[in-house]
Order: structure tokens, then C-alpha cells, then sequence
């Protein structure tokens, strides 16, 4: 075993060694998100290149960067020069930059993003000036995409264990003084004062203690977890170990998903260094504190994030919530007092502990203290993984970091926390981004996923998108979540489908505040929330649908009718050859009609019908056969 | 503690709950899942409350009480909530017998339950007496659901001995997986799958058998809603006795709640339900004292058979037979089963009466065996059950059987006496270690069984002995100088057979229980092999072509029978046997094709003879059938005819609708159903009339309300009706006939009386219409409903509803039919 003080010393030469190689280096984005993207088969044609060809260059894969919408993203050394940004890079484009740039002169400024450190290159800027980044405040991801996430020297060069070593040097007492003063509040959803959960359970009576590290990231589309253990997995841990310090815990777990197959792979490795320096076990650092930490892999269930599930669930049981009191703080795991903490919370703590709570809080609102990373995606020009100050302008995300809304559409909403959250309309994109004003506005922070929504969204749709969600991963128990969720989307069902009423209406926000109020876990209590502002926000919508059969972004398919201008139509009857039920005909070269009877509204026609002739439109919301079919269903009553 | 409950202040226990505290002081607050012996769950949301200083609605049965606490319970919001958060849960539960207009007279018109398969209301479910949930929904007044109900379409589930399961019916408030964890430590059953599938499984959908299930029946009793029920004691009234007592059939002397009706024994529960009891004491003693095979009468041996007779005359004979046997070679034989006051006779008996010491008293082994040889010089021989094999008997010169049950010993014997066992007697035993356990009589025995003291008593003093004039049983316990027995309540442990089923006893005084309680021979026993059941299949009769369960218990049945088919007329009916022995009932054809050879009825399963009927598949043959039979309806111009119908009816209708139009009327069919799922045929039907007409009680397809509500209002509209044709239950028959009477309209209705022969012999079908007897059968089914009976009507149907419910009540599975699968039509 090395001792950290001495490997403090080596990762110190090995990173200076690293920044002034003398050999060029690849670092690839090689995170899930740059793999999906193409990373992996760039990565096989440079590799072999250089082996071919034998060159001399090292390839180092590291986390993400947090531009998805440009990945896959490499940042190139090449001695002598400042280091290069370069996005969407394919297995072409690689090559060429090996070729041209490390092994010529030019430095392929057509794919370059900025300069990562100081120096002059023809026709590149800076890195941090690139729009995407300028307005982030990149703390938590410090380290993604710049280091070696399997390597714990890269992370021990950049300050890493510090934190740690900090706690021990103060106690735990003190820790949680700092904590507190630095105003971090949970990452998980629900924004609860860290401090005081951490307080609770060392108040707890009982001399054994679990800390838990929630990495069950559920909410579809959302990453931020998954990129933070992927890109720095050694942050997360040494959060871990100051908060199980703290505590008092002996034992700690790391509940990860096991679709995240990439991220507990570094995991593993990063406990197993940790192990190597001495970080984990018996009497850590000769400071008395002994821990160790478990890996449990979770199979997936959104509810088992949920803190009384996910205990249920590593106890062996069936992840299903229970009411609390008591909470997790006072009975958790096993019946011991019990802290669970969201990776990206546990993520911040060695910043607080190594900088100072001061220097902490000085980002942030009144309430809500420092940054916070989200996962911006949607109808942005640049998605991607975002970090912010907390306090900064929905505005600002959406235009200055995002890029505003592509193809010169109309802004409509953002969508934030997830399933768990609401939409806030454009009117409201002044708000704050912190927990207090979200909240107010009938969102939440939720964990960090901001959707972008324009005018070709669906508002009934987007609510009935993330009910679904919902209503599927209800774990059963109580019947406002079981039934409600499903009694809700039958309700958005037939108003997508022209077959609503007015009286809909008032029975979905009666159902709506019946969930929310009688629903035992955070799963169903926050399951409405999508319906119950898009409801209040966007309630015309909804009546359109209702009253005139009219969906505005067309995509409630079964109120779309599609038509063909006759004066237009060529009859080269394209459409008629590529619909599915056979609903258009006509005479070659003479205007054809679409029968409205047997049209499924799949809008094959619009599309296949050729541009210049451009002959077949839709519409929404006047006689369609759905109108048509209510009308006889009316008439029959 | 001291906290304030609706402004009331009140003192909470330690480790109290809000919940339990404000029940305590009579507090009342709704609440389903908890349950007193269970750790609370929080499952069913219906307690909340609103507290002081928290956020939202916390539900009482978990927030433990704490001091100073300001709890609301009763507010305006609260009541809101709960309502709103039943009507959810009522969306996946058969309701619309909670919100139905007319309940109060369908309670009135037939206060018990139909034995129905599946379940779709109350009207025909077997909790429908006890029902929390029902009674809760009076409670919160709830009246409405948001959207159409869903219906699960689980087949119910009787493949496990015992226990039937109907998941239709379950609101997942978890106790019995509650109860079964905490009576063994791991638990058989559990929740299975995730949002609305969510259901009470084994792991892996195994049988409960294979899944480890001791048949302890605690999940049964905790059950809240009719979702679990003890397949024997189902359809049974609401018990009107409750006794404690002891279960004899091991020496652990369990503890017996035991509740009986009109003197049957209908079930067994443990007194302590902290405690489960094994499967004998939970199911198998209502049927096995309730046997067929109970000896009822005495029976003396006149040459070569034994003749039924009355108690004075046998006590006669045996005492006569008797006197010349005193002295050595008299024995008898008993074993511990009896209670002490039993044997205490028995053995004065011999010693006193008999002057013999050749008294007996076996200690059964630990399968129940009592096994015992007679000495030799043995030449008459008393046996109060079947202790000795009957090849040792052969030199015998007298034998008298005292016993339960008969069997081979018994057909011996010179004389039979009748014995009144268990639950049906007072006394006392001892238990394994010795403890004096009493014995309270909770039913009344089988014909003339009378309890052993008494019988051997009388024989003592048929025989001028002295000193046998006991009175009862309690006289005996004086004599005895036994002090009063307690029950044997508080013990740390279940007994050894209620955690291993396979350590049960399979004798009772050398009668086999599992030839008693059938559900037995499906349980596995360590060292004995048990008789198996044949099955064999009939391949003449009539063949079923088709079968499907069209809605909840609704199954149209296509079966092959050329000859009815050709004659058939609308509004005729067959009788049917399903097999050789079964009961004789009528079915109407709801449809036929003369060409194909094939007639169609439509079932509901709602007793024995129909579930019979339903359990066969296609491919099957039933034995026996009659028909076509019935004068048809009259076809001819009416004018404006309206058709109602409800259950089998809807399907009932679909032909005389189809003659009634072609005959140049104007049809109006009117069907109703309890909700929209208890709907079939609209598709046929609209072919077959000029206006179709669906009615709910819920609400959620077409009218709310009943068919009659409709044929009402039109008759108040005044709309030209010529005719009314009801066909359905009863109840919804006499409805209509309510209901056109005032306005003097044509009404004829399709009786369904009990039936046998259907060719007017039997009379069981007797009617009375306009003050005349008629016969169903042959004069009907169609009668002028004005002038008929209804009150009459009804006590006959349900003359022999108590045999049946004994019927109805086997205890052993039956392979489920396969419900609604992926491709059931009724689906589509
Ligand atoms: C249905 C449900 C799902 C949740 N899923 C997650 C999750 O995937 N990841 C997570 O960190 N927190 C999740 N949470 C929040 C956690 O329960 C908990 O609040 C969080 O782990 C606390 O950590 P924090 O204080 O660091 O935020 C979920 C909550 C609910 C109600
Ligand atoms: S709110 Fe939903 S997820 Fe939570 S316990 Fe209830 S049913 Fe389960
Ligand atoms: S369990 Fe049975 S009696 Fe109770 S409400 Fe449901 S259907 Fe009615
Ligand atoms: S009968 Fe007893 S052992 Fe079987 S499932 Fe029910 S509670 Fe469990
Ligand atoms: S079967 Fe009965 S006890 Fe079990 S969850 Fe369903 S309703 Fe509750
Ligand atoms: S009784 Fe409290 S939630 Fe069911």
C-alpha cells in the first residue's frame, strides 16, 4: 500500500508530466452519452492508426464534457501547442486531425470548439468562451472530460481527497458546521437541508449508522448522475467518506442501477484505489474512522428511488415505500439510523470541505446555495450537460447556454423535473432556477432534467408522456398513485383522442389534488404535477382539444385530417401508393381526394407528397372524423 | 402522553399510533388495512388526518402519537379526501351495488348472497354480510366514480385447496401478506408486479401448495373484502353462534372460535389469531362434522340387517343383549378423543355395570391412529370408534359400535349407536402435557347423535344400574371433581402441524379425515399415501363446441344437439344434466342453427349446477338434456313491443327480439348490467331490434339505472307501449312488472322457477298466476306477470338454497377454467 502522502507526490509528477508531454494525447469522450454518440468507433480507427502506423500518442478516455449535441468530443495535445477542443468527430475526422494537425500544421479550425489551455492558434478561440460554457460555473464537473476517470492520480492531482483529509483534521463536528454554513441542500428532488437530515441521524440514537449514496437516477432522460460517476467517480466517493465520517457510519452503499453498467465498472475500480491508498477499511488515515462501502446494483424501478423503497430494496424486499415517521434518519436500513444522499449532494462536499463554505455559498439565491448541474435537452439549439449557479434565469439556461430554439420556432415551455415536476410557460422565463421559486411555479428542481418545449409540442401530450411514466412505475401500494395515475391518463387519453369534455376537465384536478394529497411516497404525491400545470398554464389548450377537436402543435394524431389542395395535385400519386389503408385515389395526372373515413391519420401522404409540389396539408380542429364520430355518439345518448 | 383529538383532550399510550388512540376513545376514524394484529402498513390512505405543524394529510394508523399534538379528523377536506381516494380504489373493486338506486329493495327482496363464480357487486358476494369495505363506503357516503370502473378479468382462482381467490375483488390492502409473514416468519404470498397489475401472488405463480402454504387460513380471516374465502363456509348466512372451545384431533388442543348457523357448524378459527392453527382446525371440522356419512339414527341388527330404529328401542335391545355378557368377557374399548366425562362413565360402566376390567383406553399415535387387539376369551365387545380391524372380530358374539361415522366395523355390528363428537358436545380433555382443556358445544349433532356419556349412561340405567342419572355433562365434571377448564390461549408457539403440513393427523378414531374433508387429499403427508380421485371423461351425451366467458360469469355455451335445434322456437328452454348426477336445470335457448345442428345458452354461474356446467371446456360432453320445452312466445303484430333484460337475459332476448321484429313490430330492447363490463352481445343485438338501449347502475355505459328506470320514464312520457317482455333475475322481473302495472301495459315475463322433470309431472314448478296453479314447464315460461305470484315465486326458488350451500361447499379445487385470455372474444 502507498502511503497518500506519497501518492500525493507521484500523481502531482505524473499530472505535470501529463500537461507538458511531449507526446501528443487523444482525450476521447468515452462516457455512455460519447459512445452512443460514435466514440467507440472513432476510438477503434485511431487506435489502430496508431498502431499501424506507429505513431507515437496515447489515447485517454475520459468522462463527458458536457456538449452532447457536438459529441463525440476529443481534446488534442500536441506538444508546443495549446490543447484543441474538436466536436462531432468521426472516425474521418480523427484521422484528419492526427494527420493534419498533431502530425502537420494544420490545426483543423472547421472542427474546432476552442483552445482548452493558454496559448496563440490561428482562427481558434478560447475553450471557456465558447457560448455553451460561458455562463456555466463548472464545479461538480470540474473534472469530467479533463481527467482520467479509472486513473486516481489524475483526481488526487487535482486536489482530490483534500476534502476528506480536511473533515478528518476538523471532526465530524465541525463538518457539520461547515456544511450547514455552506447552505447545500439536497440534489435528490426534494432540495431537504443536508445538514439537518445528517444531524437527525447522529442525533439518532444507536451506535451503528448507514450512509447511502442514492445513484438510482430514474427519471427518463436524466444523466446528470451517470456522467458525474463516469467522469469522476472519485468525487462522489470522497463525498461519501465525509459525510459516513461525519455521521458516524461504518458501512455505506452505493445504489446504482444496473443499467449503468459503465459507471459501477468505475466504481468498482474507484473503491478498489481508494482501498489501495488507504481510504477505505480499518482506522482510515490513523484517524479511528473506519468504513467500507458496498456496491448494490438496482433492477431498474423508478420507485426505488424513493429512500424507503431503495431500503426496502437493498434489505432484499420488494421496493415498496412505507409511510414515514419514522424516517430513514431514525430507522433506516436494517432499522438503524439512516442518511441517503443523491450522488451530485455527495458530489459537492469535497469542494465545500477543501474551499470553505464561504467559498461555497457564494454562488446562489438566498435559499438555495451553489451550483447545480442539469441535463438540458429538448428543443435547444446546444443540449447537453449543463452546470449553473442557482439563482440564474430560466432565460439565461435556455438562450444564452442553450442557444434558444431551433429552426426559428416559438419557445412554449420548459419542462423540469422530470415526472416529477411541470411545465413552466415562456411568460415565465424570468423565474429563478432554485428550489423555492420552481416550486411556486408548480415545478420542482427535481434531480436536473429541463426539458425545452416549442410550439410543436403537445401540452395534453407532454402531460400525458410523463403520466404514463408514472402510472407504469407506481409500485401498487396505495390506490391514489395506482389508480389515480391510470384514472388520470385514461382522462388525458380520451382528450387526445377527441373523445373529452368540458367536465374532463374538473374530474382530472380533482383526481389530480387527490394524488397529490393522498399518495404515501414522492412518486404519487408528485405524479400530478405534470397535469396539474400544463392544467394551469395551458388550460386553452386543453378546451381546444375538448371543444373544437383541435390539437395546435399537431401531434394528436386522431385530430389531424389531412387534405390535398387540388390545385396543387399533379395525380403522380405518390401518396396514393405509399398509404397504408389505401384512403387516396384518383386518376393519374388528374388531383386525388383522400377519404376521411378510411384515413388513420399517419400523415405517410404529407410527407411523400414531393416539395415542389407540396400539394397535401392538415389541418386541426374543424370537421374531422373523430368531430364527426362525437357528433353521432351525441346524437345517440 | 396528552394530546387533542377534535378538540378533545386525551391521553395516548406508549407506542400508540394516532389511530389507536382516537379509537380508543371512541374517535372513529375510517381505516382499511390496518389491522390490529399487524404492524401498520399505510397502504390504503383512508385514515388521514390533518396534524399541527405537518405538512399535508398523515394517515393515523402510522404517525405515532405524540405529546401535545393537535389532530383534526373530521374536517371538511379530510372527508373530501377519503371520499375521493375510495371512488379511486372503487374504480378497480366491483362498486356499482355501493351507488345502485334501487339497493335498499334488493336487500329487502334477497337478503343472502348469490353464489356467483366471479364476483361483479355485492348482491353476489360471500362477504357481502361482513364487508369493511361496503361499510365504509355508508360510512364516507360515497356515491360517484370518475370514469368507468375497470374490471381485472382475473379468472378466479380455486386451484388451491381451501381457498378460493377472486383478485377481481382485491384493493391490495396487504394484510393477508401481512398476516402470513407474521405468523411464520416468511410469507407464501405476496405482491406481485408493479402498478395496476399489481396482485397477491406466490413468487413465481406457483400453487399456494408448492409455494409453501400451510393452510393456516389467517390471510382468509384478515381478508377485508370477499377477495379470500374458505371455499366450505363461502356461501353459508351470516353465523349466529359463536362459541369457544378445543379442537380435538391432536393433543395440542388448540383453542376453537367456532361460529355456527341455525346449528351447523360453519367455521373454525383460532381464538388467539396471533397464533395460526393447523390446516385440520382452521378447515377440515365443519366438513367433517357436517359429513354425509355422520351416523344420524341408531340401528339394531334384525337377522342379517341392521334396521334404523328410535333411541328407546335400541337402548332396550342392547341392554338386554348386554346383561348376558357381564364379567371378563365384555370390553371396551375407547380412546382419549373422549372427553373425560366420557371415559369416566365408560369406565364405570365396565367396572360397575359390566364388572369387567377389561376397559381400554387408547392414546392415538401421532397420525391420530388408535389402534388396539382384543384378548382372548373376549366374547362381546363395545367400540367407540373404528379401533379394531375387522378380521379380529370374527369370533365375536356380540358387537356394539358407539361411533361418528360408519364403516366396515360398523356393518358388522349388532348394534349402532349414533355418537355426537367434538364441537357438538361439552366436556373436557387433556392436552399433550397434561392441562385440562373444556369442550363447549357449538352446533348441534347430525339426526339423533347423542354425546357418548349420554348413551352409555341410559345404557346403564336400561340395564338398572344405579347412579347413572346424569343430567349433563357439567354433572359428570362434579363427580368427577374436575375444576373448571381454561381454554389454552396463550402459547408461545404454533403447534408443530401449523408450520408443517405434513405433520398433521389423517385419523380420527380409525376414520380417515381425508375421506370426510376431500380438500385433504391434495396435501402431502410424510409417510402415508392417500386415495386419489378418478377422473374419467364420457364420451357419449352432448358435445360443447364453443365455450366462453362473455363477461364476468356470463359464458355462452354452444353445445351440439341437432334435434333441439331443428324444433326450436323463441323464448323455449332445455333442461339439462351435466352429469349423472347431477340436479336438473333450465337453461333458455338464447340462440340455434337448425343447419349446423348447435344451440347456444348463455350461464351464469350462480350454484352448483351451473358451476358444474361452466368448469367443462370445449370438448367436454354434459350427460343429459331435454328440449326443446315451453310453449313459445305468441309471435304476432303487438305493435310497439319493448324487451328487457339483464344477466343471461340480454342474451335471452336476442331471438324472440328477432321474431318480435320480423313479425312486423316495432322492438325496443333494454338491456342492463351493473357496469359496462357486465355487458355482451350489443353487436347482435342491434341487428335484431329497431332501438338498443344500454342501461348501467354506475353510470358508465349508456343510461344509469335499471332497464325498468327506462321502460319507466318512456311510459311517463307517454311513448306508445303495446307489450313489455321482461327476462332475467327475479327481482329485476318483478321490477318491471311494478312498473307497468299502474299504466295497464301488457306485461309477460319468462319464469325461472326450480324445475325436474319440465314435462309438467314433477310439479316443482308450480306457479301460481291469477290466483290459478300453473305449471311453469308446461305452461309457461311466459306468463302474464300482473297476475303472478312474486311473493310465492321467490320462497320456492330458494326452498333448497340451505342444501345447496351444503353442496356448494367441497372444500378440494377444481382446475380454473381459463378466463379472459389474450384472445377471449370477449375482449375485442
Ligand atoms: C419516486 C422517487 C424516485 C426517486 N428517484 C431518485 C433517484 O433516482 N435518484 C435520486 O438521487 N433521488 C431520487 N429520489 C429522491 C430520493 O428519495 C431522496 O430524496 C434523495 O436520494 C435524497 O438525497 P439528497 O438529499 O441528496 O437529494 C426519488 C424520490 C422519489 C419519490
Ligand atoms: S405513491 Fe405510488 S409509488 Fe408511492 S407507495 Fe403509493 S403506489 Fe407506491
Ligand atoms: S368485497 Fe364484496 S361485499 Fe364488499 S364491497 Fe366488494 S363486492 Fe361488496
Ligand atoms: S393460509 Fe396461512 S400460510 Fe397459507 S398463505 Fe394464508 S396466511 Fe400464509
Ligand atoms: S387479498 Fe384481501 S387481504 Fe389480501 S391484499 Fe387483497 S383485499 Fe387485502
Ligand atoms: S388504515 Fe392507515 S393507510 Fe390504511
Amino acid at each position: 500500500m502507498t502511503s497518500l502522502q506519497e501518492a500525493f507526490t507521484k500523481a502531482r509528477i505524473q499530472w505535470d508530466k501529463l500537461q507538458d508531454s511531449k507526446v501528443p494525447i487523444f482525450f476521447v469522450g468515452a462516457a455512455t452519452c460519447g459512445r452512443a454518440a460514435g466514440a467507440s468507433e472513432m476510438l477503434e480507427r485511431l487506435r489502430g492508426y496508431i498502431k499501424a502506423k506507429s505513431v507515437d500518442a496515447l489515447v485517454i478516455e475520459v468522462g463527458c464534457l458536457g456538449l452532447c449535441y457536438l459529441e463525440p468530443l476529443v481534446i488534442v495535445h500536441k506538444p508546443g501547442a495549446p490543447r484543441v477542443c474538436y466536436g462531432n468527430v468521426g472516425p474521418d475526422e480523427i484521422i484528419a486531425i492526427l494527420e493534419n494537425h498533431v502530425l502537420g500544421n494544420d490545426p483543423c479550425a472547421q472542427w474546432a470548439l476552442g483552445k482548452v489551455t493558454a496559448g496563440e492558434l490561428e482562427g481558434i478561440g478560447d475553450f471557456n468562451e465558447h457560448p455553451m460554457l460561458r455562463r456555466q460555473v463548472r464545479r461538480i464537473l470540474r473534472n469530467c472530460g479533463l481527467i482520467d476517470p479509472e486513473n486516481s492520480y489524475h483526481y488526487l492531482a487535482r486536489d482530490g481527497y483534500r476534502g476528506f483529509l480536511k473533515a478528518l483534521e476538523i471532526g465530524p463536528g465541525k463538518t457539520l458546521e461547515e456544511v450547514k454554513a455552506s447552505g447545500l441542500r439536497g440534489r435528490g428532488g426534494a432540495g431537504f437541508p443536508t445538514w439537518r437530515k445528517w444531524q437527525f441521524c447522529r442525533n439518532a440514537p444507536g451506535e451503528t449508522k448507514y450512509l447511502i449514496c442514492n445513484a438510482d437516477e430514474g427519471d427518463p432522460g436524466a444523466f446528470m448522475n451517470r456522467s458525474l460517476i463516469e467522469g469522476d467517480p472519485h468525487a462522489v466517493l470522497e463525498g461519501v467518506l465525509i459525510a459516513g465520517f461525519t455521521l458516524g457510519a461504518s458501512q455505506g452503499y452505493i445504489y446504482c442501477r444496473a443499467e449503468y453498467p459503465l459507471a459501477i465498472h468505475r466504481l468498482e475500480l474507484a473503491i478498489g484505489q481508494m482501498r489501495e491508498l488507504g481510504l477505505l477499511g480499518e482506522n482510515i488515515q490513523a484517524s479511528g474512522f473506519s468504513f467500507d462501502l458496498t456496491i448494490k446494483k438496482g433492477a431498474g424501478a423508478f420507485v426505488c428511488g424513493e429512500e424507503t423503497a431503495l431500503i426496502a430494496s437493498i434489505e432484499g424486499g420488494r421496493g415498496m415505500p412505507r409511510p414515514r415517521p419514522p424516517f430513514p434518519a431514525e430507522s433506516g436500513l436494517w432499522g438503524k439510523p439512516t442518511v441517503i444522499q443523491n450522488v451530485e449532494s455527495l458530489g459537492n462536499l469535497p469542494l465545500i470541505l477543501n474551499n470553505g463554505a464561504k467559498w461555497y455559498a457564494q454562488y446562489g439565491s438566498e435559499s438555495s446555495k451553489g451550483t447545480k448541474t442539469f441535463a438540458l435537452a429538448g428543443k435547444v439549439e446546444r443540449t447537453g450537460l449543463v452546470e449553473v449557479p442557482l439563482g440564474i434565469t430560466l432565460k439565461d439556461v435556455i438562450y444564452d447556454i442553450g442557444g434558444g430554439i431551433p429552426s426559428d420556432k416559438v419557445l412554449k415551455a420548459v419542462q423540469t423535473g422530470g415526472p416529477s415536476g411541470g411545465c413552466i410557460p415562456a411568460e415565465k422565463m424570468d423565474l429563478t432556477v432554485d428550489y423555492e421559486s420552481l416550486t411556486e411555479a408548480g415545478s420542482i428542481m427535481g434531480s436536473g432534467g429541463m426539458i425545452v418545449l416549442d410550439e410543436d409540442n403537445c401540452m395534453v401530450d407532454i402531460a400525458k408522456y410523463f403520466l404514463s411514466f408514472t402510472q407504469e412505475e407506481s409500485c401498487g401500494k396505495c390506490p391514489p398513485c395506482r389508480v389515480g395515475t391510470r384514472a388520470m391518463l385514461s382522462i388525458l387519453e380520451r382528450i387526445s383522442a377527441g373523445e373529452g369534455e368540458m367536465a374532463d376537465l374538473d374530474k382530472l384536478e380533482t383526481i389530480a389534488q387527490t394524488v397529490k394529497d393522498g399518495s404515501l411516497c414522492g412518486l404519487g404525491q408528485t405524479a400530478p404535477n405534470p397535469v396539474l400545470t400544463t392544467l394551469r398554464y395551458f388550460r386553452k389548450e386543453y378546451e381546444d382539444h375538448i371543444e373544437k377537436c383541435r390539437c395546435p402543435a399537431f401531434v394528436c394524431s386522431q385530430m389531424i385530417s389531412y387534405h390535398i389542395d387540388r390545385d396543387r395535385c399533379t395525380g403522380c400519386g405518390a401518396c396514393a401508393r405509399i398509404c397504408p389503408v389505401k384512403a387516396i385515389s384518383g386518376e393519374a395526372k388528374k388531383p386525388h381526394v383522400i377519404d376521411q373515413h378510411v384515413c388513420i391519420h399517419c400523415g405517410a401522404c404529407l410527407s411523400t407528397c414531393p416539395d415542389v409540389y407540396a400539394a397535401v396539408y392538415r389541418r386541426s380542429g374543424e370537421l374531422t372524423r373523430y368531430e364527426a364520430r362525437r357528433e353521432k355518439r351525441d346524437k345517440t345518448n | 402522553m396528552k394530546l387533542t383529538i377534535d378538540r378533545k383532550a386525551v391521553t395516548a399510550k406508549k407506542d400508540e399510533t394516532v389511530l389507536q388512540c382516537a379509537l380508543r376513545h371512541d374517535i372513529s376514524i375510517p381505516h382499511l388495512c390496518t389491522h390490529s394484529h399487524l404492524s401498520p402498513f399505510g397502504a390504503c390512505r383512508l385514515c388521514v388526518v390533518e396534524i399541527e405543524d405537518m405538512p399535508g394529510y398523515p394517515t393515523s394508523c402510522t404517525t405515532p402519537a405524540a405529546e401535545a399534538m393537535v389532530v383534526r379528523t373530521d374536517t371538511a377536506a379530510l372527508q373530501n379526501l377519503r371520499r375521493n381516494i375510495l371512488a379511486l380504489m372503487m374504480l378497480e373493486h366491483p362498486s356499482a351495488c355501493l351507488i345502485c338506486g334501487r339497493r335498499d329493495l334488493c336487500e329487502e327482496y334477497r337478503p343472502v348472497a348469490e353464489k356467483a363464480g366471479r364476483t361483479t357487486g355485492c348482491h353476489t358476494c360471500n362477504n357481502k354480510n361482513v364487508c369493511e369495505v361496503r361499510t365504509l363506503a355508508e360510512e364516507l357516503g360515497f356515491c360517484d366514480l370518475p370514469i368507468p370502473p375497470s374490471y381485472h378479468h382475473r379468472p378466479v382462482d380455486r386451484s388451491n385447496p381451501f381457498i378460493d381467490r377472486d383478485l377481481n375483488l382485491c384493493i391490495l390492502c396487504g394484510r393477508c401478506v401481512r398476516i402470513c409473514k407474521h405468523q411464520h416468519g416468511t410469507a407464501t404470498i405476496d405482491f406481485v408486479d408493479r402498478s395496476s397489475k399489481t396482485h397477491i401472488s406466490q413468487a413465481f405463480d406457483r400453487s399456494l401448495l408448492d409455494a409453501g402454504c400451510r393452510f393456516c387460513g389467517s390471510c382468509v380471516d384478515v381478508c377485508p373484502t370477499g377477495t379470500l374465502a374458505d371455499r366450505y363456509a363461502k356461501w353459508y348466512p351470516k353465523p349466529d353462534t359463536i362459541t369457544k372451545s378445543t379442537c380435538i384431533f391432536c393433543e395440542q388442543a388448540c383453542a376453537l372460535k367456532l361460529e355456527a348457523n341455525k346449528g351447523e357448524l360453519v367455521t373454525a378459527r383460532a381464538v388467539n389469531e396471533d397464533i395460526p392453527i393447523c390446516v385440520l382446525g382452521r378447515f377440515a371440522i365443519p366438513e367433517f362434522l357436517n359429513s354425509t356419512d355422520r351416523l344420524r339414527m341408531p340401528y339394531v341388527r334384525v337377522g342379517k340387517v341392521l334396521r334404523e330404529t328410535q333411541w328407546k328401542e335400541a337402548l332396550k335391545t342392547t341392554a338386554a343383549k348386554l346383561k348376558e355378557f357381564i364379567g371378563d368377557g365384555f370390553m371396551l374399548v375407547c380412546d382419549t378423543t373422549s372427553t373425560l366425562e366420557d371415559r369416566f362413565v365408560f369406565k364405570k360402566f365396565t367396572r360397575k355395570v359390566m364388572k369387567s376390567k377389561n376397559y381400554i383406553e387408547i392414546e392415538p399415535n401421532y397420525r391420530g391412529i388408535s389402534l388396539s387387539s382384543l384378548p382372548k376369551g373376549t366374547k362381546a365387545v363395545l367400540l367407540t370408534g373404528k379401533f379394531v380391524p375387522s378380521s379380529q372380530l370374527n369370533g365375536l358374539e356380540l358387537l356394539i359400535v358407539q361411533d361418528c361415522f360408519g364403516t366396515n366395523v360398523s356393518q358388522r355390528a349388532d348394534v349402532v349407536l349414533p355418537a355426537a363428537i367434538f364441537a357438538e358436545v361439552n366436556g373436557t380433555i387433556l392436552d399433550g402435557s397434561g392441562q385440562k382443556r373444556p369442550l363447549h358445544k357449538a352446533c348441534d349433532p347430525p339426526g339423533q347423535a347423542k354425546a357418548e356419556w349420554w348413551i352409555i349412561s341410559k345404557l346403564a340405567q336400561a340395564m338398572g344400574a344405579k347412579g347413572f342419572a346424569y343430567r349433563s355433562a357439567g354433572a359428570i365434571s362434579k363427580e368427577l371433581g374436575i375444576s373448571k377448564a381454561k381454554l389454552w390461549v396463550k402459547r408461545d408457539q404454533a403447534p408443530e402441524a401449523a408450520q408443517d403440513l405434513e405433520r398433521r393427523r389423517t385419523f380420527f378414531r380409525g376414520h380417515r379425515i381425508c375421506e370426510k374433508v376431500f380438500a385433504l387429499r391434495e396435501l402431502p403427508i410424510r409417510d402415508s399415501s392417500v386415495p386419489s380421485r378418478a377422473v374419467s371423461k364420457r364420451t357419449d351425451g352432448f358435445q360443447i363446441l364453443e365455450k366462453y366467458e362473455i363477461a364476468p360469469n356470463v359464458h355462452e355455451i354452444v353445445i351440439q344437439a341437432p334435434n333441439v335445434a331443428k324444433k326450436a322456437q323463441p323464448g323455449q328452454f332445455v333442461i339439462v344434466m351435466v352429469d349423472e348426477k347431477s340436479e336438473r336445470v333450465p337453461f333458455t335457448l338464447c340462440d340455434w342453427d337448425a343447419e349446423k345442428g348447435t344451440i347456444t345458452l348463455i350461464v351464469l354461474e350462480v350454484g352448483q349446477s351451473s358451476r358444474k356446467l361452466v368448469l367443462l371446456e370445449a370438448g367436454d360432453r354434459i350427460d343429459h338434456m331435454v328440449g326443446p320445452l315451453g310453449i313459445p312466445l305468441e309471435i304476432k303484430q303487438y305493435g310497439t313491443v319493448v324487451l328487457t333484460g339483464g344477466c343471461y337475459g340480454i342474451g335471452a332476448i336476442l331471438r324472440i327480439a328477432a321474431a318480435l321484429r320480423e313479425a312486423g313490430n316495432h322492438v325496443i330492447v333494454i338491456v342492463e348490467g351493473r357496469s359496462h363490463y357486465k355487458h355482451y352481445y350489443k353487436e347482435k343485438l342491434e341487428t335484431v331490434c329497431d332501438e338498443l338501449i344500454q342501461t348501467t347502475i354506475d353510470g358508465s355505459l349508456g343510461i344509469r339505472g335499471h332497464a325498468v328506470d327506462v321502460v319507466g320514464q318512456k311510459l311517463k312520457d307517454g311513448e306508445k307501449i303495446d307489450c313489455v317482455v321482461a327476462v332475467g333475475c327475479l327481482f329485476m322481473m318483478m321490477l318491471t312488472t311494478r312498473e307497468t302495472k299502474p299504466y295497464g301495459v301488457k306485461t309477460l315475463v319468462a319464469l325461472n322457477p326450480i324445475m325436474l322433470d319440465g314435462t309438467g309431472m314433477c310439479g316443482a314448478c308450480r306457479v301460481t298466476v291469477d290466483k290459478e296453479m300453473k305449471f311453469a314447464c308446461v305452461d309457461g315460461p311466459f306468463f302474464d306477470a300482473h297476475l303472478v305470484d312474486w311473493d310465492e315465486l321467490r320462497d320456492r326458488r330458494v326452498a333448497y338454497s340451505a342444501e345447496e350451500i351444503h353442496l356448494v361447499g367441497r372444500t378440494e379445487s377444481v382446475a380454473p377454467y381459463p378466463g379472459h385470455g389474450d384472445n377471449c372474444r370477449c375482449l375485442r
